[in-house]
């Protein structure tokens, strides 16, 4: 019965989200699972270079690049997503992403295990994310994209990476 | 009426001056303002031929004959309709709410945006340009140069203001201009209280410039400030003229010469003379955006970097054609050329803010009462703009304690054998990678023993402390210092020297005084050219490189164990010369890998922080670079101990200490 009240009411909010929701997808391997970010974010792909530490940053942030004269942050989504680390292979890669900044866009690099194909999502293939329970708020899981019996993450990567995120844990320790 | 008539007359002469399209257009404008007053006046006659005349121009555009002729039946027409009794031109005042009056206060900004803006930014750089030409005034007054200078400024000003329908600039404009007609015309001469009141009209126009500003961004404003009795003042200080008395009448402060170039009197065609001269400087300047000349200095930082990755290339090396050589130190030579010129793209010369000071002097000058000139050297000195935008603040707070402190009172001056008329001198010149800026005046000069009493009384200094002459005067950059006997409203605010010298040593200068008493004191201001490039030395702590800046380096060295002491056995000290320093281990402030932890395997490089010195142990020195600082972003600015990024010569990122934030949060932790 609970499911039966609550059930039109999702159906407006997915009805009113799945449109924005749909669209082109860049996806990516993180260990076994398949996630997905939209293209319009996604910069550039570029292949693993060295990476200049940063102190008192959280362990997910592994530091800063050159990119093309500009200095800026990357991070590994492995340890950000409490996923075994890996040694870097041939197919690791960063991908520049633009994310909202306080002050503007950001350019950021995230570290991923190999890049696959760009997808294009349609409506029909897009879920809401399953209740985990917990209460754990997902906030940078759009949704999950079934495609050819494979399910893939939908993930908002300006949940994902925030400015406030990256230094949270520093101004937690100052 | 006879206010439409003096209109229509003002315009008949701008005509006969006017050259090129631009000002014929301005006229057209002007027009257009005479006829809704002629109409308000109820003289129907003036509007119809005026509209005439502007479908007649429209056909021949920018034909300053066809103008002139349109003029001058104008005139007819105003004339004829001043024979008729029109009692609404006795009191004009109490129509003025009339409906036929357009409610212009509400302002009409839509139209065209960018004409607006056009029109804010040319009106703001002929008000700096009617500002400083008005100062040259001051002192010659027979500059008539200036006078047309001042005069076309305003007059440009005005047409745009009754094109773009604001009247409260036009109206204000307008009499300034009429005003400045009649000394152009020798029927009065250009007394301070001229000069007053023309500045007071350049205010006004620059306030309300403001207030359209705000208006276009949608912020709510006020109607434009009443300008009546700004109006009144100039229309009494043209009633009250004084034509000029035998030609070279020389005020009192002329007579104490001034730098100001005087060219020769009364050149008889300024106008040609000028015009070609302005034009051309505006055409070889072109405004860009500074992103895209930030992105355009960082692309060439790339190529130096890919350059320079190239010439260093084993396998490119191992190949002995001279050709190949020579092109490639070729290209080695370009990439630094091209460097050079980039960063010489952020350069602006000095003279912009030096001129705003000349009005800062005038104005502390006349409100202490005190005399003063100033004298300005190497305005065409050249620094980086984001510099100059923050050298404003203390240079002008710096102005204002010589002129409030450092100048004496005319009789006082008299009184010391002085010349009455005090001087402020500002000169700017390159020195080695520095730019040094000197204030300087010929005042009283620092008082120390005032110095040494204030200084006990706040508890700066203990009572029979011994101080070098310089460090007594180094006292007045102490916090909560300030000698002036009374607050005035202009120094002694409670922000004093020590704000000027913080400010000053955030951009990584550094200030120094000289002062002889009673034969007043010099400010040195030494500044780096910019703020984008440092020196610094590369450091290198495992597998990261650090870069420490050259200007808070003392020394570095590999020190011996024995003259490493630990107190506690946690903090570190090393003995430098007979004094003990603190010691931080980078590797554990940054938490990296080091090579060594053994202090005498690494490389110690003494840094200073504000007043103290201090140890920073790295595993090796790599070598000095000038690097290009980079913001590491909003996400990493609270990182203590770093100063930003530098891409060092390999491509690679490297973090740029800051010793401040170092020093702070080892001696915490």
């Amino acid at each position: 019965m609970a499911t039966m009240t609550a059930h039109p009411e999702t159906a407006t909010a997915a009805a009113g989200r799945t449109d924005a929701r749909a669209g082109k997808y860049l996806t990516f391997h993180l260990d076994s699972e398949e996630f997905g970010i939209r293209v319009l974010q996604v910069r550039e792909i570029m292949g693993l270079q060295d990476i200049t530490a940063v102190p008192q940053t959280p362990s997910h942030v592994k530091g800063v690049i050159n990119l093309r004269g500009k200095v800026i942050p990357v991070l590994c989504l492995r340890t950000k997503f409490n996923l075994q680390p890996a040694p870097y292979t041939a197919r690791t890669c960063i991908i520049v992403v633009q994310v909202r900044g306080e002050a503007g866009p950001l350019h950021v690099g995230i570290i991923v295990d190999a890049v696959s194909e760009v997808l294009n999502v349609t409506t029909a293939e897009i879920e809401d994310t399953p209740d985990f329970g917990g209460g754990l708020p997902t906030p940078y899981l759009l949704g999950m994209a079934k495609i050819k019996d494979k399910v893939k993450i939908l993930l908002d990567i300006d949940e994902v990476v925030t400015p406030q995120e990256m230094s949270g844990l520093q101004s937690l320790a100052a | 009426m006879t206010d439409i008539r003096q209109k229509v007359d003002q315009l008949a002469m701008d005509a006969m001056l006017a050259q090129g399209e631009e000002s014929v257009a301005a006229l057209v404008a002007a027009l257009a303002e005479i006829a809704v007053e002629a109409e308000k006046a109820g003289m129907t006659a003036v509007p119809a031929l005026i509209e005439e005349m502007r479908a007649t121009l429209a056909a021949q555009p920018n034909d300053a004959d066809v103008f002139l002729n349109g003029i001058v039946r104008l005139q007819q027409a105003i004339e004829e309709g001043a024979q008729a009794p029109a009692p609404a031109a006795a009191q004009p005042a109490p129509r003025e709410p009339a409906p036929a009056a357009p409610k212009l206060s509400a302002l009409q900004l839509a139209a065209d945006p960018e004409l607006l803006g056009d029109f804010l930014v040319e009106s703001r750089d002929h008000l700096a340009n009617i500002e400083s030409q008005l100062l040259t005034l001051e002192q010659d007054p027979a500059n008539t140069d200036a006078i047309h200078t001042i005069f076309r400024g305003f007059h440009t000003i005005k047409g745009l203001a009754g094109f773009l329908e604001f009247p409260a600039i036009q109206a204000v404009s307008h009499e300034v201009e009429t005003l400045l007609d009649k000394a152009r015309n020798g029927e009065m001469a250009i007394t301070p209280a001229v000069v007053d009141v023309v500045l007071e009209g350049a205010d006004y126009v620059k306030t309300d410039i403001h207030r359209i500003e705000l208006a276009a961004a949608g912020q709510p404003v006020s109607d434009p400030a009443d300008n009546r009795a700004l109006l009144g003042r100039i229309a009494a200080c043209m009633a009250g003229a004084v034509p000029p008395a035998q030609p070279p009448q020389q005020p009192k402060e002329e007579a104490h010469g001034t730098e100001v170039p005087m060219p020769g009197p009364l050149a008889p065609e300024p106008e040609a003379k000028l015009e070609p001269k302005k034009a051309s400087t505006l055409e070889r300047v072109i405004k860009v955006d500074t992103n895209k000349l930030d992105f355009l200095v960082d692309m060439i930082g790339e190529l130096v970097i890919a350059q320079s990755m190239v010439r260093h290339d084993g396998n490119l090396n191992s190949i002995s054609n001279p050709k190949l050589q020579r092109n490639l130190s070729q290209l080695a030579r370009i990439t630094g050329e091209v460097q050079k010129t980039a960063m010489a793209l952020r350069m602006v010369p000095i003279g912009q803010l030096f001129q705003r000071s000349v009005r800062l002097v005038r104005d502390l000058a006349r409100k202490a009462g005190k005399k003063a000139e100033l004298e300005l050297f190497g305005e065409e000195t050249e620094l980086d703009r984001t510099i100059v935008a923050d050298l404003a603040d203390p240079l002008m707070h710096m102005i204002r304690n010589s002129v409030d402190h450092g100048l004496e009172l005319p009789d006082v001056r008299e009184k010391n054998g002085k010349n009455p008329v005090g001087r402020v001198t500002l000169k700017a010149y390159h020195q080695a990678s520095h730019i040094v800026i000197e204030v300087s005046d010929n005042g009283r000069g620092l008082d120390r023993q005032k110095i040494l009493a204030k200084a006990r009384e706040r508890g700066l200094i203990q009572e029979g402390a011994q101080l070098t002459d310089k460090e007594i005067c180094n006292l007045i950059f102490e916090p909560g210092f300030s000698t002036a006997d009374k607050v005035s409203d202009i120094s002694g605010r409670g922000v004093g020297m020590d704000v000027v010298r913080k400010q000053i040593m955030k951009m990584r200068g550094r200030i120094d005084i000289e002062s002889e008493p009673g034969k007043g004191a010099t400010f040195y201001l030494k500044l780096p050219l910019t703020l984008a490039i440092i020196d610094g030395l590369v450091v290198g702590v495992g597998e990261e490189r650090y870069i420490v800046p050259i200007y808070v380096l003392k020394e570095m060295f590999r020190p011996k164990a024995d003259a490493v002491f630990t107190i506690e056995g946690r903090r570190e000290m090393i003995l430098v010369r007979g004094t003990l320093l603190p010691v931080t281990r980078l590797y554990r402030t940054f938490g990296v890998e080091p090579r060594t932890t053994d202090i005498s395997q690494s490389v110690v490089v003494v840094a200073e922080s504000g007043e103290r010195h201090f140890c920073v142990m790295v595993d090796e020195v790599i070598g000095k670079q000038e690097v290009v600082i980079k913001s590491l972003g909003e996400t990493f600015k609270h990182i203590q101990g770093v100063a930003g990024g530098a891409i060092l010569g390999d491509g690679r990122v490297g973090l740029i200490l800051d010793m401040d934030g170092l020093f702070g949060g080892s001696s915490n932790g």
